[in-house]
């Protein structure tokens, strides 16, 4: 066991998984000689030298396009996208390659790479630095997302990402990066993809965040405390496949859904959680489903980034709300 | 005031150790200047000064371990204030320079906080001590709006699913049935020809008064007692008083004294104070005595009545009646005093008329009717013809539950206290 | 040494045999065995039948929209012909020759151009790519199958083609690039066949020959009579040991033309004249190769009418079974998006299904008879 945070988790999970795998590759721009700008991939390139990790040109289609090559052809890639802001570059190659390369060839060729990226909002940073953007992908047939929101569940996570047959997107919320430690094993565990997280049990309402979200919900939960609301609190973790039984169970107990993301309204992936709880739960909610996320702006530069992400105190408002719905 | 921040100096270094200090407080510096020699895991580091000014303070002491974003000096600028200054919001970092743990851009909160170890949490199973409803949004809105539980609501649905239709029967069973269900006889009116008769709309209230008749008439087992009271010493007495309750305001009636009798009478018999339930074989015996006085206005019938007559006085009786009928007058009687009395009492006599046979006003089982008080020649005690003042009484009994001889004890009693008016003081609580 | 001997800037052109099949470069002759030379015509010819009657099936509404490939066999097969069983095809979409050369068989082509992805499943030892529609991310792809090979010791050369309109596209850039900096065994196949749909060669860029773009990638490109099937061979064989050697990627520009249409959909008469299409006739890569082999004596024109006899059959034949084949089944259609397929799609597998079991059962009596019949799942 050692105290990690999250960074150091998903570095851990790499030098882990590369020494048991051989197959394993690592690369992006300054991932390689450098460990990537915040240091995730730290200290790879010293152990397993420039063959399997490497540092690329600036070139988003080429590092997407061609771990896809080499996943076809029998390496496992980590391909890191500097920024998530930055994948649009390579959009072409997640959203018309990296999902259908199996289905195009009936099984023949799979693509079992992780594509990771520092994800979301919160560091104060410049424009198109800090966006949400798993929905753009979500709505890609093929392709798993994963969001983990502690250090256990980020090396647990990056474990199973690897070693998934399919193509998995690891978005790692950038704003906790180094914001707090955990216990971490050392040696190899798996959190399973698909599987959602029962932070806390309650009774009155169900609450569904993700990534860095998750703590701010904690944060909410604290500040209700002396109202005695009892919240069950639901980490997501994974995006896709969407862990839809679990959800919805909890609706089924509570009654009341609330989920809270950072990313954009529209279309943000809010809208898909809350059809699916009507779909199943439609009889046992006593309020209507209600979600709160970002506005439907371009995420405002660093003096007005805190409009844009829900914090503590939105969020217990819109939960106390929810408990005091009438119908 | 700056204050200079130990940095990432590469390799994502985040903690070293202050091995020597290279200047003191109050010493003056330039930009580029080593203040401070860290030692870390890689590099024994020479930190330069970013700025130029005076050394306002030492953030550690040698030996001390700095971590990354840690104040290592405050420096105070040219034309500085001594007092620092909040820092300034770090912006965008340019690129080159890390001041915080990498990223290039922004800037990432470094702590050391812990928190608690992951538990993989069981399917936490449905709690069953939650009793909670299945049921759509539509049909929970029904059921509030009703004011009804729906969790104590029986669901004929899939699951015990509550449908719509649980509600309204659930609402059904809650209200009480206002209107009994008086299987009309469906009679037939001979037709008249239109041009030899003028056909006039009823009002509400002869509407009101038709069911109430018609409801009366087909459920009660009428049955009128008829007496004469001799009332010459009220007659006197109220002669003697009425000049006193004049002065008071009040109108002192006959009235007055005989609704007094009435709920001393009452008392002794409270049978006829009843109601009846025929569905439980049950005689509803109240507490109270609403003592309703018909009152005819412009548009029909309506009998108000008194709140726990019994506890009034003769001449707070008199103030009450007479207050109904200035508000029946003036149709601002409240429904509340028209509903719930007990036992009412019709006073024709007013009109002249002297006997009747007066409909009980349902769910009562008794009704009185007070004639008009006329001078007639008696025989008294002594065997001589004498005039007194009589006063014929009428009273109803539904003789489902009251026989003859209990309303003729009651008619007994009340004729007591009416031809001896001075000996209702007797009975007064 | 072929490739630095033929400098594009210079605007030298590489070739071998001539529009008439004579040999005008005797010292780069590849030697190549009887055997596989026959091969390499034989498989030029059905080729060049299948894609005829491609077009005629579209054209009497039996085939889907479909790319054409005459006149560019040889800078198709020629470079299949030099490369070892292992190594990687990366095609992009009018690789129609190269492909069927690589492993893929007719009927797999034609079933792709049919509309069922079942004709993409190739056997496991045919290293070839599906058809690649979007433009230039086959370079990309390329590249990462090189790198692979490269580090996994697979001693695999990649073979992609792009055409002379892709190489204006970012990800051709990207993916040249990539793979240049990382000496990745890649060989990247421009088929300059002067049109881009209706988009004239000059059109796509302003460098004069597209081979000089590899000076920009710090790699040797050259240009070469994309007609002529023996210099395609002799290139890319070159080029092949350089990518072996671990020297990097080469790129070469096959100057051809492209006989037919653009797809089955389009009308190239609007664009060009016919005068321009029958000067490119005379310069037929088969014709050419037919008139080689025969000097060689290894060929004839009776062997040839025979053999035209055969395919016609033999193309016919596979058609009609391809015509007549299943469509995708339901458990085809999302089978295939992951390996480990979520429940949740699952499930809306599972509806579907049950949806089409009733709506089926309630029209069968109504259906008379269906182009398209219902299959019901196994």
């Amino acid at each position: 066991m050692a105290e990690m945070t999250l960074l150091q988790a998903i570095n851990a999970a790499l030098f882990e998984q590369m020494r048991k795998d051989k197959t394993v590759v690592v690369f992006g721009e300054d991932a390689g000689f450098e460990g990537g700008v915040f240091r995730v991939t730290k200290g790879l390139q010293a152990e397993f030298g420039e063959d399997r990790v490497f540092d690329t040109p600036i070139s988003e289609a080429g590092i997407i396009g061609s771990a896809i090559g080499m996943a076809v052809n029998g390496l496992k890639p980590v391909a890191e996208m500097q920024f998530e802001g930055f994948m649009f570059n390579g959009f072409n190659q997640i959203a018309v390659h990296m999902g259908r390369m199996r289905n195009r060839s009936r099984g023949k060729y799979s693509v079992p790479m992780v594509l990771r990226m520092p994800w979301g909002g919160g560091i104060r940073a410049l424009e198109h630095h800090s966006e949400a953007v798993e929905s753009f992908i979500a709505h890609i047939p093929g392709i798993k997302i994963v969001i983990p929101s502690t250090p256990y569940d980020a090396k647990g996570l990056m474990a199973a990402a690897i070693q998934d047959p399919d193509p998995v997107v690891f978005f790692e919320p950038k704003k906790i990066y180094r914001a707090f430690k955990q216990e971490v094993p050392e040696t190899e565990y798996i959190v399973p993809i698909g599987k959602a997280k029962i932070v806390q049990p309650g009774d009155q309402i169900t609450v569904v965040a993700w990534g860095s979200m998750v703590r701010d919900v904690q944060s909410a939960i604290k500040i209700l405390e002396k109202d005695s609301i009892s919240v069950e609190l639901i980490d997501l973790r994974t995006i896709v496949p969407m862990d839809t039984e679990t959800i919805v169970n909890s609706v089924k107990k509570t009654g009341r859904l609330l989920v809270v993301h950072e990313a954009v309204r529209t279309v943000g992936f809010a809208s898909e959680i809350t059809t699916r709880v009507i779909e199943n739960a439609f009889l046992n909610l006593e309020a209507p489903p209600a979600r709160l996320t970002g506005f439907d702006i371009t995420v405002p530069l660093p003096r007005g980034e805190h409009h844009q992400m829900p914090d503590p105190k939105r969020i217990a408002h819109e939960i106390k709300k929810l408990v005091n719905y009438k119908v | 005031m700056y204050e200079f921040k130990f940095a990432d100096i590469g390799e994502g270094i985040h903690e070293g150790t202050i091995l020597k200090w290279l200047v003191k407080v109050g010493d003056k510096v330039q930009d580029g200047k080593p203040l401070v020699v860290v030692e870390t895991d890689k590099v024994n580091a020479d930190l330069p000064s970013p700025v130029a000014g005076t050394i306002s303070k030492l953030g550690f002491k040698e030996g001390d371990n700095v971590h990354v974003g840690d104040v290592l000096v405050y420096i105070a600028e040219e034309g500085d204030k001594i007092e620092a200054k909040a820092a300034p919001v770090a912006m965008a970092v340019s690129e080159g320079k890390e001041d915080n743990p990498a990223g290039v851009v922004g800037t990432i909160e470094v702590s050391d906080e812990v928190i608690s170890a992951s538990t993989e949490m069981g399917e936490t199973a449905a709690s069953t001590s939650n009793q909670k409803a299945l049921a759509s949004p539509v049909a929970r809105k029904m059921a509030a709006d009703f004011g009804l539980d729906i969790t104590k609501i029986k669901g004929s649905g899939d699951n015990g699913r509550v449908m719509k239709e649980d509600i309204i029967k659930a609402n059904e069973r809650k209200q009480p049935v206002v209107s009994v269900a008086v299987p009309t006889p469906k009679v037939t009116l001979p037709s008249f020809a239109a041009d030899t008769v003028t056909r006039i709309k009823i009002s509400k209230l002869r509407k009101t008064i038709v069911q109430a008749m018609t409801t009366s008439q087909s459920i009660v087992a009428p049955t009128t007692l008829m007496d004469e009271f001799d009332v010459t010493s009220l007659v006197a007495m109220r002669e003697a008083q009425k000049e006193s309750a004049k002065a008071a305001g009040i109108k002192l009636t006959y009235l007055s004294y005989i609704a007094k009798a009435i709920t001393l009478a009452l008392r002794d018999y409270p049978l006829l104070n009843s109601s009846f339930d025929h569905d439980n074989d049950e005689i509803i015996f109240k507490n109270y005595i609403n003592l309703g006085i018909a009152v005819d206005t412009p548009d029909g019938l309506i009998v108000p009545n008194i709140k726990d007559a019994d506890a009034k006085s003769i001449l707070e009786l008199a103030q009450e009646i007479d207050k109904l009928a200035t508000q029946a007058r003036e149709r601002t009687i409240k429904l509340e005093t028209l509903q719930n009395g007990t036992f009412t009492i019709t006073n024709y006599g007013a009109i002249g008329t002297k006997f009747g046979t007066p409909v009980i006003k349902y769910p009562e089982v008794a009704i009185i009717g007070i004639g008009s008080i006329y001078k007639k020649p008696i025989v008294n005690e002594q065997g001589a013809i004498v005039v007194a003042d009589i006063l014929p009484v009428s009273l109803t009994i539904d003789h489902r539950i009251i026989d003859g001889a209990d309303g003729g004890r009651f008619l007994l009693k009340l004729k007591q206290h009416l031809s001896n008016p001075a000996g209702m003081l007797l009975h007064l609580k | 040494m072929i490739i630095s001997n033929y400098d594009p800037l210079k605007k030298e052109q590489f070739q071998v045999l001539d529009s008439e099949g004579k040999v005008v470069n005797p010292k780069y002759e590849p030697k190549i065995d009887d055997k596989t030379l026959l091969h390499m015509y034989k498989t030029m010819a059905l080729a060049r039948v299948a894609d005829i009657k491609a077009l005629q099936y579209q054209r009497q509404g039996r085939m889907l929209t479909y790319a054409p490939v005459q006149g560019q066999e040889a800078a198709q097969i020629g470079p299949m012909a030099a490369l070892e069983p292992q190594d990687w095809l990366a095609p992009a979409f009018r690789e129609f020759a190269a492909m069927l050369y690589k492993g893929v068989t007719l009927e797999q082509l034609y079933l792709y151009w049919y509309g069922n992805e079942i004709g993409s499943k190739f056997a496991d030892d045919v290293n070839v790519l599906p058809v690649n529609i979007p433009i230039g991310s086959q370079i990309n792809h390329a590249s990462g199958l090189a790198y692979a090979s490269k580090i996994l010791g697979k001693n695999q050369v990649v073979v992609t083609y792009i055409g002379d309109g892709g190489t204006s596209h970012g990800e051709f850039y990207e993916g040249m690039n990539f793979a240049s900096v990382f000496n990745s065994p890649m060989i990247a196949i421009i088929q300059n066949n002067q049109y881009a749909i209706s988009t004239p060669r000059r059109k796509a860029t302003k460098a004069a020959t597209l081979a000089q773009k590899a000076v920009a990638f710090g790699i040797p490109g050259i240009q070469v009579d994309g007609n002529d099937v023996l210099a395609m061979y002799a290139v890319v064989k070159e080029a092949a040991e350089r990518a072996r050697k671990g020297e990097g990627p080469t790129l070469i520009e096959a100057y051809t033309y492209r006989i037919g249409p653009h797809t089955t959909s389009d009308d190239p008469t609007i664009y060009r004249n016919d005068d321009e299409v029958e000067q490119w006739r005379l310069k037929d890569p088969i014709k050419r190769f037919k008139a080689y082999l025969i000097n060689k004596k290894l060929w004839s024109d009776e062997q040839d009418a025979k053999l035209n006899e055969e395919l016609e059959a033999y193309v016919t034949e596979t058609f009609k079974r391809v015509e007549n084949s299943d469509n995708p089944s339901i458990d085809d259609v999302f089978d295939y998006t992951f390996v480990n397929n979520p429940a949740d799609l699952m499930e809306q597998k599972e509806l579907y299904k049950k949806y089409l079991k009733t709506t089926f059962l309630s029209s069968l009596k109504e259906t008379s008879k269906a182009n398209v019949a219902l299959k019901e799942d196994k």
